[in-house]
């Protein structure tokens, strides 16, 4: 096992590396730049897929892997080791709820549907079948909101980039595998169109119950034309919850064994 | 055929790598280390989200039959990459179908791919792993 450590590491350095060279090579050839409104904002309206591949909707891709992994707090680490032995059978995705915009905006199955007008920015989740209306006129949150799975959106452009402050979260949703958030949870997004075919995302998540310091994703979402956002109703058959009640009754039958589950020394 | 616990941390540390998260995860239902290749006769799609199940009726090796259940990508995801309703499949045709086994080994598994009667194959279903996460959580 000596050189174990050192093929991980080979293989966190091709993984990325690859993942760059994609990027790198689908960059090449004629890009359009972005497109403008009529006010003169950069214009988000389209399809998009989580992808680093211009083009068509491209299933083959797994997915960027994540730019960063989060650092969490002890007790967070704790407990999200605690869910992954449970492997994840406690994920509220189990339940059709969706959550914040950085796991809904990675699901890289699902179109994502921008729809911008003067006043506001409006992005659809096909996942879930989730609205988030995003105002853009400088109004700011409002003080009475109920906390919400995929929290309240004050946005405003900086420049061309649409920066959205995110806040009043319900607690206990879950922002990755055992990664759960807490309703400190801030977030500021980042959503540039720097040319026809892409935009890059940035996701600043807060959470000092969660998080020991910020964490930070980034990923490209990608023009899709001719694919158009479809009904996903999860609760029209979604057996799972049922499914995991009886595998309750034997958890020796699906838990992480010790060994699995043991942190790294 | 040796096991390599290096390749086993290689498998979930790509697993906790992607966040193509879907509704639920692999693991606590499915086995990645139990492959299955199974050939039956379609009796049943459920063309639904979050999941598609197909139907199987397989013959065992005393000649029983025994009815077997795929899940696959949600209906919506199928739309996108190939499948068409009641069209590529039909109740009757012979059909394979490639995945991983549910840990209670009852004829129950997740479908990865379906080898159609006229030889074409597709994805019916995520890779191995998917949305379960990594053995071991992040540090700090």
């Amino acid at each position: 096992m000596s050189g174990c450590p050192a093929r991980l590491a080979g293989f966190a350095v091709v993984v990325m590396g690859s993942w760059i060279l994609v990027v790198s090579a689908s960059a090449q050839g004629p890009i359009a730049p972005a497109p403008r409104t009529a006010d003169g904002k950069v214009d988000l309206n389209g399809v998009y897929q989580a992808s680093p591949l211009r083009g068509a909707w491209d299933p083959s891709q797994p997915g960027p892997p994540l730019s960063e992994q989060p650092s969490l707090t002890p007790a967070a680490r704790q407990r999200a080791q605690e869910l992954l032995n449970r492997r994840s059978i406690d994920d509220p995705a189990a339940l059709c709820l969706p959550s914040a915009g950085p796991r809904m905006g990675g699901v890289i199955l699902f179109p994502i549907q921008f729809v911008q007008t003067p006043g506001q920015v409006v992005i659809i989740y096909e996942y879930m079948n989730a609205v988030r209306i995003i105002p853009t006129d400088g109004r700011p949150h409002p003080a009475d909101v109920e906390p919400t799975y995929q929290g309240d959106s004050a946005g405003r452009w900086d420049g061309d980039t649409l920066v959205v402050d995110v806040n009043n979260f319900k607690e206990g949703n879950w922002l990755a595998a055992g990664i759960v958030n807490s309703d400190r949870l801030h977030i500021t997004e980042r959503y540039t169109r720097v040319d026809r075919d892409q935009i890059n995302y940035e996701a600043v998540i807060e959470d000092p119950i969660l998080l020991a310091k910020p964490w930070t994703i980034r990923r490209t979402l990608m023009l899709r034309e001719g694919v158009r956002v479809r009904e996903y109703v999860c609760a029209e058959n979604n057996v799972d919850p049922g499914r995991y009640q009886e595998y309750l009754k034997n958890p020796s039958l699906f838990l992480r064994s010790p060994e699995q589950a043991a942190p790294p020394r | 055929m040796r096991f390599s616990l290096c390749g086993a941390v290689l498998v979930v540390a790509l697993a906790g790598a992607m966040p193509a998260w879907a509704h639920h995860s692999f693991g606590a239902t499915f086995d990645a280390n139990t492959p299955v290749t199974i050939t039956g006769v379609l009796t049943k799609v459920q063309w639904t989200n979050p999941h598609s199940h197909i139907f199987l009726d397989v013959k065992d090796k005393d000649g029983a039959v025994v009815a077997w259940m795929f899940e696959g990508y949600p209906s919506v995801v199928l739309s996108r990459i190939g499948w068409t309703r009641d069209q590529t499949m039909k109740i009757g045709d012979t059909v394979t179908v490639f995945g991983w086994r549910a840990r209670d080994h009852s004829p129950f598994a997740l479908g990865r791919e379906v080898t159609l009667a006229d030889g074409k194959r597709l994805n019916f279903g995520p890779p191995a792993g998917t949305g379960e996460g990594a053995a071991v959580a992040p540090g700090n």
